[in-house]
């Protein structure tokens, strides 16, 4: 029996801001499917994992569904439409660094040729099939960070988030997920539920989303699921649908810093994985996903149903962009996101908006230390601190002050009244430290390795000198028998 | 990235707290006379050459700076905490020293570590003790027009003049009892039974600070802080009315409330964390009793501040918030020590 509970928040967010939410700009039309583009364009090099596997041949026809890619960490991606593959060469790719990296150019041929190596699998599922299946068909926290969701499904969870906060502005693909695709996301909640032994599901989701949750709990009470599902309902405020934040509204769990909530046997998901899961179960690699598209520059802002690695050009133009207005779009929210000039560039998994914006340029003031910021951090760092160490080039300093706490969302940015970008000092800030670290882990691996071989080539000397010594010797007892045998021969 | 329009930018911050001044300047002019308005006009003329010189000498665009309003609230805080009679050279060396050695000789805005009125106020105290103690206006006599500007020229003349109620308490007050000060002429033609009218000056600085808290440009903690400890100690003291100065005195005579809610709330020189502004005001409220009752000056709350000021780094590194997910808050320095490398 299925048993609900919508509640209200119990703990609340501390510090955090409130924004303009513009939602409601890209939920005026329902969501679409979009013309199936003439190209469609696969980087292989993945976030933290390095350069993946090819698995295609240039010229070699693909179905939609068949694996061209296989990522360090074990996840086939799939190509999203039929057609065959023209070249593997640098294009300009979705990322911060607008860098060219290589890429998979499929040329899509407009069939429905469909690959039918995964086959439904029937319920109840053992976990370990459903890594398999994760894994085959592609499943990655659609949420924005990419993280492989399968290596999160261990023994200890006890309890399953549904991160339905959304609380980036402009962003409404979670919110469609959770209108239009919430079967599918119920059922992927239920088949991971029941095969990790999760008591109760948990619902995350911000006020300002009322048609998505009469949805969910709609969907809930019709469907046959022996779970019991909790639903929290949380203030609009930014960043409530951090990780962190989320679980400490939801449950009122405080992570211990540097840990994740699966380390505590929580487990969030966003509900565009659940809902992939759901398809992947069904034997259907994700291919496609719903992506935002909205700003002031878009003249029919709403959500779409896009194939991975559509490029982005393409999506304006179904959305009827100002070209001439646009310079560059934010990929991903507008506090997280990042710009990008790579119009040519395709989508990933990961890609839940692209906002095309007039971007305004401040003047950047001193610093004051007014102090605002740390009101608005949502750790309670004291942001004014951090910036102070970090424009001083002391990285030390900053660590002291908790520079690795922060969740770079950027609350900060949006109060100082000295327009300084802090966020992104910070993120520059973290992304020297890891690599200071990686570069001391790889002395250091470097020091051992010398060590080794100095102790080997040391260990080799000793011996051959050893072994010098005891021939030697033995030539010279030869010796010495010799001459004592001679000795005793001639009288 | 910056999406929305900050709650208010630094310009628009400087620009209310000159604002919330008006008031407090207002009444000052009415109760000392039109000394204050044309300490004002120098300081402001001052603050806003030395500004443009050091940054031009520095190299730096000077209209974006001049714009911010900052030298603006420098020398306004400056010209409202100097003697009323003060002639143009004391507010101008005083400007200058406040601007140019307070603020540009360490980086200009943000980067001084002193608050720049009082450390202007401060080297002028010491630089020409006896004009910046002897020229307080007497409120039972405030000059007209004309024999304010004589003083402002420099043509000092007594008629006008006299120390104020907290030097009265230092210097005169030794030996009487409190019903025999109560006669004195300061206390007796009082317009609210105070202080002769510096009350209403103090009054009108509150309303002043209170904006500023309504506004958020201030938090309460420092004024909280400030004044909670200062009342705390001198009415702990003032048990005994004969031997001690009173608790009104010390509120509304002094710069006490204009500075609660207008020195010591300059963020870049003072403490950070709200916790630090805490402790940061308290300490300025027992230094400024302690020098007040014991030190050579009769007013007190420059140095205070001053001193507390070399103090900010220190207790921001002891009234860290927890961070969120560590067990305890962080104390201390750590890290390199400054500056940078």
């Amino acid at each position: 029996m299925v048993k609900l509970r919508v509640r209200q928040q119990k703990s609340f967010l501390r510090g955090g801001i409130f924004v303009e939410a513009h939602k409601a700009e890209s939920t005026q039309e329902p969501c679409t499917f979009i013309d199936t583009p003439k190209e469609l364009i696969f980087p292989i090099h993945f976030s933290g994992g390095g350069p993946g596997k090819i698995l295609i041949k240039i010229g070699q026809a693909v179905a939609q569904g068949t694996p061209i890619i296989e990522c360090k960490s074990g996840i086939l991606h799939a190509a999203s439409r039929a057609g065959h593959i023209t070249s593997i060469e640098p294009r300009r790719v979705v990322h911060n660094s607008q860098a060219l990296s290589p890429c998979i150019v499929l040329k899509t041929d407009g069939s429905n040729r469909q690959e039918n190596n995964l086959t439904p699998i029937s319920l109840p599922l053992d976990i370990s099939e459903i890594k398999e299946r994760a894994r085959a068909a592609g499943i990655l926290g659609l949420g924005g960070a990419g993280f492989p969701s399968h290596k999160k499904w261990e023994e200890k969870v006890h309890t399953l988030i549904i991160n339905g906060a959304e609380c980036e502005p402009y962003l409404t693909a979670d919110d469609t997920v959770m209108q239009i695709d919430t079967h599918s996301m119920i059922q992927g909640a239920c088949v991971l539920a029941s095969a990790l032994n999760v008591k109760t599901i948990v619902i995350g989701i911000e006020d300002n989303k009322p048609a998505a949750l009469h949805q969910i709990k709609k969907t809930i009470l019709a469907s046959q699921a022996d779970h019991s599902f909790e639903i929290v309902v949380i203030e609009t405020k930014y960043p409530s649908g951090g990780e962190r934040q989320l679980v400490w509204l939801t449950l009122g769990v405080e992570l211990p810093s540097g840990l994740r909530p699966v380390d505590l046997g929580i487990l969030v998901h966003n509900p565009g994985t659940l809902a992939a899961l759901a398809r992947a179960l069904d034997g259907k690699p994700t291919t496609d996903r719903i992506i935002t598209i909205t700003g002031e520059y878009i003249g029919r802002p709403r959500n779409v149903i896009a194939p991975i690695g559509t490029p982005i050009r393409h999506l304006l133009t179904s959305a009827e962009a100002k070209f001439d207005c646009i310079t560059d779009i934010t990929v991903g929210g507008p506090m997280m996101g990042f710009n990008s000039t790579a119009l040519d560039a395709g989508i990933t998994k990961m890609s839940n908006c692209l906002l095309a914006n007039s971007i305004k340029k401040y003047s950047i003031d001193p610093c004051i230390r007014c102090g605002y910021c740390a009101v608005a951090c949502p750790v309670q760092l004291q942001p004014q601190q951090l910036y102070l160490a970090l424009s001083n080039d002391n990285l030390e300093r900053a660590q002291h002050e908790g520079l690795d706490d922060c969740i770079e969302c950027a609350a900060c940015n949006n109060v100082c009244p000295s327009h300084i970008p802090l966020a992104e000092w910070f993120r520059l800030g973290r992304f020297q430290n890891r690599e200071a670290t990686r570069n001391k882990q790889v002395a250091a691996s470097a020091r051992i390795r010398f060590e080794a071989r100095t102790m080997r080539l040391d260990r080799l000397a000793q011996e051959d000198a050893s072994k010098r010594v005891a021939r030697r010797e033995q030539t010279t007892d030869a010796l010495v028998k010799a001459r004592k045998l001679r000795e005793k021969n001639t009288p | 990235m910056q999406i929305t329009e900050p709650m208010t930018t630094t310009k628009n911050m400087m620009g209310l707290v000159v604002l919330s001044l008006v008031p407090g300047a207002i009444t000052a002019t009415w109760v000392f006379g039109a000394g204050v308005l044309l300490n004002l006009v120098m300081a402001i003329i001052t603050a806003w050459t030395t500004e443009g010189l050091c940054l031009a000498m520095r190299g730096r665009s000077i209209a974006p700076r001049l714009k911010d309003h900052s030298a603006l609230l420098t020398a306004c805080l400056l010209a409202l905490s100097l003697p009323q009679a003060a002639p143009w050279w004391l507010t101008m060396f005083a400007t200058v020293s406040a601007v140019g050695l307070g603020k540009h000789l360490y980086g200009g805005l943000g980067q001084n570590p002193l608050n720049p009125a009082m450390l202007g106020y401060a080297i002028m105290l010491v630089s020409a003790p006896v004009a910046m103690t002897t020229l307080w206006v007497d409120p039972l006599n405030p000059p007209l027009l004309a024999d304010a500007i004589l003083a402002f020229l420099g043509s000092s003349s007594d008629a006008h003049t006299g120390a104020t109620a907290l030097g009265l308490y230092r210097n005169e007050f030794a030996g009487m009892t409190a019903s025999e000060i109560a006669t004195y002429p300061l206390f007796e033609r009082s317009k609210l039974g105070l202080i002769a009218g510096a009350e209403w000056t103090a009054l009108a600085y509150l309303l002043g600070g209170l904006f500023l808290i309504h506004q958020k440009i201030i938090s309460w903690h420092i004024p909280v802080g400030f004044l909670g400890a200062l009342i705390l100690i001198s009415s702990f003291f003032a048990i005994d009315p004969d031997t001690s100065t009173p608790v009104s005195v010390h509120l509304f005579a002094g710069a006490a409330v204009f500075s609660a809610f207008f020195i010591l709330t300059d963020p870049v020189s003072g403490a950070t964390s709200s916790k630090g502004r805490i402790w940061f005001a308290i300490g300025v409220g027992i230094l400024t009793y302690s020098i007040r009752t014991y030190g050579q000056y009769p007013d007190a709350i420059a140095f205070s501040v001053l001193l507390m000021n070399f103090a900010a780094p220190m207790i921001d590194h002891y009234t860290r918030p927890r961070i969120l997910g560590r067990n305890s808050a962080i104390k201390g320095a750590g890290g390199k020590s400054w500056p940078g490398a």
